[in-house]
Parts: C-alpha cells; structure tokens; sequence
C-alpha cells in the first residue's frame, strides 16, 4: 500500500489480467450457486481492500449494506414461487425462497461490481490501449475513455462544488439547497465532459492515432508467472464449467432450495475457485511483505 | 430548514401509503380453514385440478420440479371436489376458494396486468408457465369445452363441472378456433 500501481498483481501481462479478470466476471454473473457467489465476493471484496486500503472499503459499505438489503427486498415482491410462504401480500406469498434468491442475485451484483472496480485500479488505460489499439484502435480508445469516465467525473465533481462553495453559492445545509447545488453541479459537470470527450478525441487524431503504419512502445513481457497464472485461471474455468454444464454443481431456489452438492468433486470445486478468487490477494500480501523485508534491510 | 420538515412529511406519507394500501396476511389467514357447507338447496359446482400431461412429457420438465414430491404421482392435484356456488361466482373464483382451502400454492396475473383484462393463472403447486415445454400451461374446461373466455369472465351455473389441466402442447380446438 505504500508503492505505487505497478507492483504485484498488477505487474501481470495485460493479457493474463485481461483474461484473468473476465473469467471471474463471466462466472460470477452465470452462476447462482451461493458457494460460488461467495468465493467470488470474498475474493473481489479482499482484492479490493488490498489494492485500495481498508478505510476505503468501510466507507463504500455505506452504499453497498443498502443496496444488498434493497434488492433483497425487492425480489419476493416480483416472484412469488417457493414452498415456505412466511406471509401473505394483497394475496401473494412472499416466500423464504424468494428472499434467499434475492440475496444470492445481491451478492453476485456486488461481487461483480468490486470485480470491475478492482480491474479498473489494476488494468490501466495504458494496457488497454495495449491490448485492443493494434486490432479496433476506435473501440479501444472509446473503452479507455468509457472506464476513465466515472473516476475523472468524480475528481470533476469536486472541483466544481468547491469552487461553487469558495463563491459562497449553496452554503445552508438544507436538503433541498443541497439538491439544488448539486443539480447546478451536475449540469456544469455535463457540459465540461462532452467537451473534453471532444479534446480528447481531437487530440489523439493530432498524434496520428489509429493511422496505418503507427508504432507503439510498451514494455510488457510475458513471463512464467504470467503461464502460470493463466493456465490456473483456464484450469480452474473449465472446473466450474464443467461441474455447472453437468449438473454436479448445479442449485435451483424455486420451488424449493436445492441442497449445496458436498461430494467431492464439488468441494473441489469450490476450493479451487476461492483459491482462484484469492490468487491476486495471495500475490499482494506476498509482494508486501517482501517489499517490507527489503525496506528493513538498507 | 422548512424545507427539510417538508421533504421528511413527504416521505413519511410516502410510507403510510405504502403500509397502508398493501394488505399483510399470516399464513394461517391466508389459508382458509373452513369453506361454506353444502346444503340441500344451495348451488354447487364441482372442480379438479390435473396434470397428466407433465407425466406424458415428462423429459420436456424443468430439472429443479423433478426432484421431491412436487408432481404427484397420478398427476391429480385436486381430486373431483363439490363446492357451493355462491351467485355471481366465476371460475376463477372457485378456484381461489378451493386452493386456498387445500393449502395448493397459486399464482396469477391481475385482470389491470395484462391486454386481455381477465386474470392469466401462471402458476399452480410450483407447477408454472413454461415448466414443460415452451407452450404449456394451464387452461381450463367447463363441462367438457374450452371456453373462450378468462377464468375471471366466465360465470358459472348450477352443476358446472370445471377442469384445470394443465397442457405440454395446444389443445385441438384452440387450433380450430384460431383459423
């Protein structure tokens, strides 16, 4: 936590977290199956504190315990199928199964939300670019820009309501006069970002982007670590592929909750995929403490 | 900070509407526990509810309803039963009264939810739309003969004899009717 972006996990070839990054976020969103869901939760979550800190993360919780228990709630309102109604709603059940889904639907968004947030502290603008500008260099600008957008929106944000606060517009904590300010902000937000979306565009056609013949220089170099962390990650796919296209670890809520399969190639599987989720938490903590060992030995 | 009072009542009415309108239920008074006695003179019709044809197509079924004891063996959910037919009653009706009677689970589609104003049963005994195949469902019959109406239309007369079944493929003579 005290080096820069380039360490550890992220010091992977593009390709191998590129590949790394979207089998998590395929599986994660095709699967249902709670073990699953939680390894990849436990996974996102433990990555994401390692990458941006502890504080951090307990801040966001603030959104994320809401959003859990909204869309748990939400659920049995829409699906009424299951076997242990707990109450009746104007005539419908509300079912424990339909609660339950609706958490298991909760947890697999949120994994998948910290997936994409960890990606893009990981993978940055440079590696995409990296990636895709050879073969779709439009497609791969536009992407570059889509995952920049929010973080740059946010730094953005903040400038404006400061300078708005500096000119003494807005300064009663009212709710309304809040909503009011931030309306203001946000419409001056709109208007800076598509003009930049602009410069940014102008700007690389200047340099010649995405023009035949172009060169790049990058200094990525794929080595053992990356074979190996790729065949593990192919390796470990094909596991949960397999046990869900077969059945083995297949889990139905409606009508009635399947049991969590318990024999052995389940549990393998289960096993190998946390593993497989806490691959770049292992490397971080590894990383870090080598870096410690260092430090204490100038 | 007026603003702020104002915003809060907002929302708080916003709760009491909610709370309000919706009608909460324990399980126990959702089921009902007695139904009205059939007397000599009352009306009455009868119901069933079957679905044989899960068990013809039984390889068309979704994996999660074959496990457990969901489909019956015989495939009758609700044998030949005899209810009092109170007047203006429509079929959907008697069949609210007669699942809620035998703890069976049901699920339909509000009349206002759909084009055709009459309410559309998805589901009965975890048994939905779709389950067996991608046109089965449920359909109903009165005395014989598929009316052309919905459930929540049709109203019934002394001695009707209703059917719910539950089909894989379209029957017959919604093919005839159609052309």
């Amino acid at each position: 936590m005290n080096t820069g972006h380039e360490k550890a996990f992220a010091g992977h070839h593009p390709l191998t977290l590129f590949i790394y990054f979207s089998l998590i976020i395929i599986i994660s969103m095709f699967t249902v199956h709670p073990a699953i869901l939680m390894c990849s939760l436990t996974g996102g979550v433990s990555f994401y504190i390692s990458v941006s800190g502890i504080r951090n993360f307990i801040t966001e919780l603030s959104f994320y315990i809401p959003l859990f228990l909204l869309i748990t709630i939400t659920n049995p309102l829409f699906s009424h199928n299951g076997v242990t109604p707990l109450f009746f709603l104007n005539g419908n059940a509300v079912t424990l199964e339909a609660i339950l889904y609706g958490a298991d639907i909760a947890i697999m968004l949120i994994s998948v939300i910290f997936w994409c947030k960890c990606f893009n502290k990981v993978v940055s603008n440079d590696k995409i670019i990296y990636l895709f500008g050879g073969l779709i260099p439009k497609l791969s600008i536009v992407i570059s820009m889509i995952l920049r957008f929010i973080p740059l929106f946010k730094i953005q944000k903040e400038r404006i309501s400061q300078s708005q606060k500096a000119m003494g517009f807005y300064s009663s904590g009212s709710y309304i006069d809040r909503l009011k300010s931030m309306i203001r902000v946000f419409s001056s937000l709109i208007t800076w970002s598509l003009e930049s979306s602009i410069e940014t565009a102008n700007s690389m056609k200047a340099r010649g982007y995405g023009l035949k013949g172009r060169s790049n220089f990058s200094m990525f170099r794929f080595s053992l670590e990356d074979v190996v962390t790729l065949s593990a990650s192919v390796l470990f796919s094909v596991l949960v592929f397999y046990g869900n296209f077969s059945g083995r670890t297949l889990f139905t809520f409606y009508p009635e909750i399947s049991g969590i399969a318990t024999d052995l190639f389940s549990i393998i599987t289960y096993v190998s995929f946390g593993l497989f989720c806490l691959l770049p938490t292992f490397t971080e903590i590894k990383e870090n403490l080598k870096w410690k060992y260092y430090v204490s030995k100038i | 900070m007026k603003k702020d009072i104002l915003a809060l009542f907002l929302a708080v009415l916003l709760v009491i509407v909610i709370i309000g309108g919706a009608n909460i239920q324990s399980v126990d008074e959702y089921y009902l526990t007695h139904i009205d006695d059939i007397t000599p003179e009352s009306d009455t019709v009868y119901i069933s509810i079957t679905c044989g044809d899960v068990l013809i197509n039984y390889e068309d079924l979704d994996p999660s309803l074959k496990s457990g004891d969901i489909i019956p063996p015989d495939g009758v959910i609700l044998e030949k039963t005899e209810y009092v037919l109170r007047s203006g009653d429509t079929v959907f009706d008697i069949l609210n009264r007669a699942v809620r009677y035998n703890h069976i689970q049901m699920e339909y589609q509000g009349a206002d939810k759909n084009s055709f104003n009459t309410i559309y049963i998805q589901g009965i005994n975890y048994l939905y739309e779709f389950s067996c195949g991608p046109v089965s469902g449920w359909t109903y019959y009165v005395n014989g003969d598929l009316p052309d109406k919905g459930c929540s239309d049709y109203k019934l007369s002394d001695g009707d004899v209703i059917e719910f079944v539950y089909v894989c493929r379209i029957p017959e003579t919604f093919r005839q009717g159609g052309s």
